[in-house]
């Protein structure tokens, strides 16, 4: 659901009363961890781009850490579930185990263009996107996402940045 | 009602119980009795030994005797009277855990019991005995019993070897305690212990000191001095539980008693370099006891070296005891020998108490090895609980009995300065500093003793399947309680123990000792000082905090259960867990030098790693004093064996010629 | 005074200001495509359909539906129409609903 809906109106955001109250508990949830978010990177089987994307951001760079975000390998310590990769099938219950063993409130991130559904199909081997088989709430598009925009991603998770996807039209010549 | 009578009282009930248990052709309701008498004469004992420290040495009791042993003199004094408390002690935990129902029960035969309870008797003998004869007859009588005691299946080779290096040693110990004894009485011309005392200055230096090293070494075989510690090893995993209890809780403090006899009763006045020595093997005993410990995945082993770890304790505080005499510092020399006691209190009721509990797990769980065991406090909850009172004894953490002694003996030792001499001064810090390092050893140690077994998931089907059914909690609760008693109790305990150094020393701590009825000073006000008591209840006070924390602070919603995090494994084995032997690994590799461990790795083919099948990897550590010590030793014997052997030949004639160059030899001698 | 603190000194600051102030060399990344409808014929549709290897479009009659969440910034639809497909130059892609990322293309009324 779209948190910035409210400066202007896209063309296909239409919300509901009940769109609105899930928008905000999700921004009370996201209040929760306005200071302080503890991230649990999660690789379902990616290229490893992505990590290393996700690796640049605790480089003095990019440097999560001045915007409060945090790294832990523990679920358990973890608020924020930052998903890579197409879901292979053998990762399945690993990842289910990984996202149950976090304690609630938690939000799950899904990032790079394999995760989002893209680049591979479902087959055998993969489910081919995070969709199925984990709640996500927000995605990140990228191949990989760079830092930026997994920092935009992170910020717009803790409800700290306004959400633009709705409002872009992918159109040159015009309204962005 | 002297404390020699209750001993004589206790006696008979154990000899009741030896007579009680023979008609159990078949075990039944039979062992109740003899174990219930067991436990009474325990008590009476104990009721003696508290009577014996808190009075004045009693006098010398002839009750007549043979002419071929001599007569029997006894006598019991305030430092017998220490170890009299803790036979009763020992005495009532074994008798209450002996008798056993349950499925897996293993009743104790009839020969054991009998042997038990005249070992009983030998060692309450050994305490009361007043003269040389009577102690060196109830000394091996003891002896010879426990060797009963541990060679309870005689056919199984493990079982006779250890039974063996037991006696093998304690023989050897004998021959030197004999010779000790022998030269006292030669030197001061009585065979009466307080005779021997009061004419002890008379006899010359060399004599004396030959005398105590003989006696140290002697002793020292039985109380498990390194390199003359050996058999403990050997014999305690061989041995039943109570076995092993009863060696460890009683049988090592007796040759503690035999060092003190000899160091605090027969020959206290000495060079400094006695107490210095003492003190210095002691230490070593205490250091390697516990690096050997840590090496160990049979639970009776690793409590056997650190029994060794302990008597290096207490020896360590009796040799710091000495020097300290030797610089005229008698409050220190009367407070380190009382700390020493408390130490051999309380080693002798969390030791016994840990035995125990490694009998009923080898019972409920089929196994004593620790990597395949684990998730014990679960299946056996009770045991859990008394485990680790015994665990936390013997690690010597607050707010328990082991803390509050070995903490005297640190404050005793720390005060080294006062003997104003630089050089006493760092060989003593030297020793506190090894006894340090122990005691941070030892909570490595028993972390993982506790640990491993009784912590995390079981490892096997026994361990799962155990069950505390039909296992004696009796006892080793007892012994529980006995610790906590002697922990919150301190300031108690250490009135009658001081009460007992002034009769047996003539130094009186107790003005110095506890000034404010609850606070331990050791020896110097000008120190430091603390109160067991206030721990205990400050460290329950502040348990409190976190508590109130969690009520004040928990999330009020509903919680979930869910499983233990565990990487996301698919399954995850409980073998997989921390093993006794990767837990031990840091230290075994940093003190690699002694114990020079022969690895030796097989694989199944020559593939590369990942694809060769099995690989058998051994590492064994290697025996250091067997291999350079014993070994050498019993070549020699053998070799001069075979030298004398051709003087055996058998022929009679031969015996006779022998028999007629005695006789001239005698003649000329005579005539000479 | 070690190197690297002299070297860091020097240097002065490097972290980013982003999300404070735009950071410049978000001009560089990568990123999905821009159309231009007007020159999104019904084959050049079809082609970029085919091209695309990571199924990012799909053509519904008078509409291509582009995932901008599938793309991956290949540059093979660019390659085949730059008068159709330019950089979009757009970075801050992230959305909470899946459908707020696949985007509706008019095609050229022929």
């Amino acid at each position: 659901m779209n948190p910035g809906a409210m400066d202007a109106a896209a063309p296909d955001a239409a919300p509901s009363s009940i769109e609105e109250t899930a928008d905000v508990l999700r921004r009370r949830v996201a209040r929760q961890f306005g200071r302080s978010l503890h991230i649990r990177t999660l690789d379902t089987g990616s290229c490893a781009a992505c990590e290393q994307e996700i690796r640049l951001l605790a480089a003095p760079h990019y440097d999560l850490h001045r915007l409060g975000f945090f790294f832990t390998p523990a679920p358990r310590h973890a608020d924020l579930l930052l998903v890579t990769g197409p879901m292979l099938r053998a990762f399945a219950s690993a990842a289910r185990k990984t996202y149950e063993a976090m304690p609630s409130p938690k939000l799950v991130v899904a990032t790079g263009a394999c995760a989002l559904g893209g680049v591979y199909q479902p087959d055998e081997f993969s489910y081919g996107s995070v969709a199925g088989q984990l709640p996500v709430d927000v995605w990140i598009p990228g191949c990989p996402p760079s830092p930026l925009a997994l920092l935009q991603g992170l910020m717009v998770a803790v409800d700290r940045m306004a959400e633009r996807a709705w409002h872009l039209t992918f159109l040159s010549g015009g309204a962005q | 009602m002297t404390a020699l009578l209750l001993f004589a009282v206790a006696a008979a009930a154990w000899l009741a119980a030896a007579i009680c248990a023979l008609p159990l052709a078949k075990p039944g309701r039979g062992i109740w009795v003899s174990c219930g008498l067991s436990a009474v004469g325990g008590v009476i004992a104990l009721a003696g030994g508290i009577l014996a420290l808190l009075s004045a040495d009693s006098r010398v009791v002839s009750p007549g005797g043979s002419v071929v042993v001599g007569s029997l003199q006894l006598q019991v004094t305030s430092l017998s009277g220490v170890f009299a408390t803790l036979v009763g002690v020992v005495a009532i935990a074994i008798g209450l855990y002996l008798p056993r129902s349950g499925r897996n029960a293993v009743i104790a035969s009839p020969a054991y019991l009998c042997a038990f309870n005249l070992a009983l008797i030998a060692s309450i003998t050994v305490l009361s005995a007043a003269g040389v004869p009577t102690f060196l007859v109830a000394w091996e009588s003891m002896a010879l019993l426990c060797y009963l005691l541990i060679l309870h299946r005689p056919r199984s080779i493990q079982v006779a070897g250890g039974a063996f290096w037991f006696l093998a040693l304690s023989e050897a110990g004998f021959v030197l305690i004999v010779a000790a004894f022998v030269i006292l009485a030669a030197k001061t011309g009585s065979l009466e212990f307080s005779v021997i005392a009061a004419r002890a200055h008379l006899v010359s230096a060399s004599w004396r000191n030959t005398a105590y090293l003989m006696a140290l070494a002697g002793f020292g075989f039985k109380a498990g001095l390194v390199p003359l510690h050996v058999w403990l090893p050997e014999a305690h995993p061989v041995a039943p539980a109570d076995g092993s209890a009863f060696l460890s809780g009683l049988i090592v403090k007796l040759g503690i008693y035999g060092i003190a006899l000899f160091a605090f009763r027969l020959l206290p006045e000495g060079a400094a370099w006695r107490g210095i020595l003492t003190m210095g093997i002691g230490a070593v005993t205490a250091a390697i006891g516990i690096l050997y410990a840590m090496a160990e995945r049979d639970i009776k082993r690793f409590l056997a070296y650190s029994t060794i770890e302990n008597v290096g304790i207490i020896v360590t505080a009796f040799g710091a005891a000495m020097t300290f005499l030797a610089y005229g510092q008698r409050a220190l020399w009367a407070f380190l020998l009382l700390a020493g006691l408390y130490h051999v209190l309380n080693h002798g009721c969390y030791k016994t108490l840990l035995f125990l509990e490694a009998g009923v797990t080898e019972h409920a769980a089929g196994t004593r090895d620790m990597d395949r065991l684990g998730g014990l406090a679960r299946a056996l909850p009770r045991s859990g609980v008394i485990a680790f009172i015994g665990t936390l004894g013997i690690a010597a953490l607050p707010p328990l009995n082991g803390f509050v002694s070995e903490w005297l003996i640190f404050q005793g030792l720390f005060q080294g300065f006062r003997t104003h001499s630089d050089l006493v001064a760092i060989l003593i810090v030297v020793a506190a500093a090894t006894l340090g390092l122990t005691g941070g050893l030892a909570i490595y140690a028993f972390v993982r003793g506790y640990g491993i077994p009784y912590l995390g998931m079981p490892r096997t089907e026994g361990a799962a399947q155990a069950t505390e059914r039909g296992q004696p909690i009796a006892g080793p609760g007892f012994l529980a309680v006995a610790c906590v008693a002697l922990a919150v109790g301190a300031p108690v305990v250490l009135v009658g123990l001081s009460r007992a150094i002034r009769t047996a020393t003539g130094v009186s701590l107790r003005p110095i000792l506890l000034p404010g009825k609850l606070t331990v000073i050791p020896a110097h006000t000008n120190f430091s000082g603390f109160s067991p008591t206030y721990l205990t209840v400050f460290l329950l006070a502040v348990l409190v905090v976190p508590v109130l924390i969690y009520v004040a602070g928990r999330p009020r919603g509903d919680s979930v259960v869910v499983p233990v995090w565990d990487g996301g494994m698919l399954a995850f084995k409980p073998r997989m867990q921390y093993s006794a032997m990767t837990f031990s690994a840091p230290t075994r590799v940093s003190f690699d030098a002694l114990y020079r461990p022969a690895v030796s790795v097989r694989r199944a083919s020559d593939d590369p790693a990942g694809r060769s099948g099995p690989v058998h990897y051994e590492s064994q550590a290697t025996p250091v004093f067997e291999k350079y010590l014993y070994r050498p030793v019993v070549r020699a014997v053998e070799w001069l064996a075979d030298v004398v052997r051709p003087l055996q030949s058998g022929d009679v004639n031969l015996y006779l010629l022998y028999v007629f160059l005695a006789v001239l030899v005698a003649y000329l001698v005579a005539a000479l | 005074m070690p190197q690297w603190f002299v070297r860091g000194l020097r240097r002065g600051l490097v972290t980013t200001r982003y999300p404070a102030r735009p950071d410049p060399l978000a001009a560089l990344l990568p990123g999905p495509p821009s159309f231009r409808p007007d020159a999104l014929t019904r084959q050049v549709a079809d082609d970029l359909v085919q091209i695309c290897p990571s199924r990012a479009f799909v053509r519904a009659g008078d509409e291509l539906i582009f995932d901008a969440g599938a793309c991956t910034a290949c540059g093979r639809c660019r390659e085949r129409a730059p008068e159709a497909v330019t950089l979009s130059g757009e970075f801050e892609l992230a959305a909470t609903d899946r459908a707020a990322l696949v985007k509706r293309i008019p095609l050229r009324d022929e």
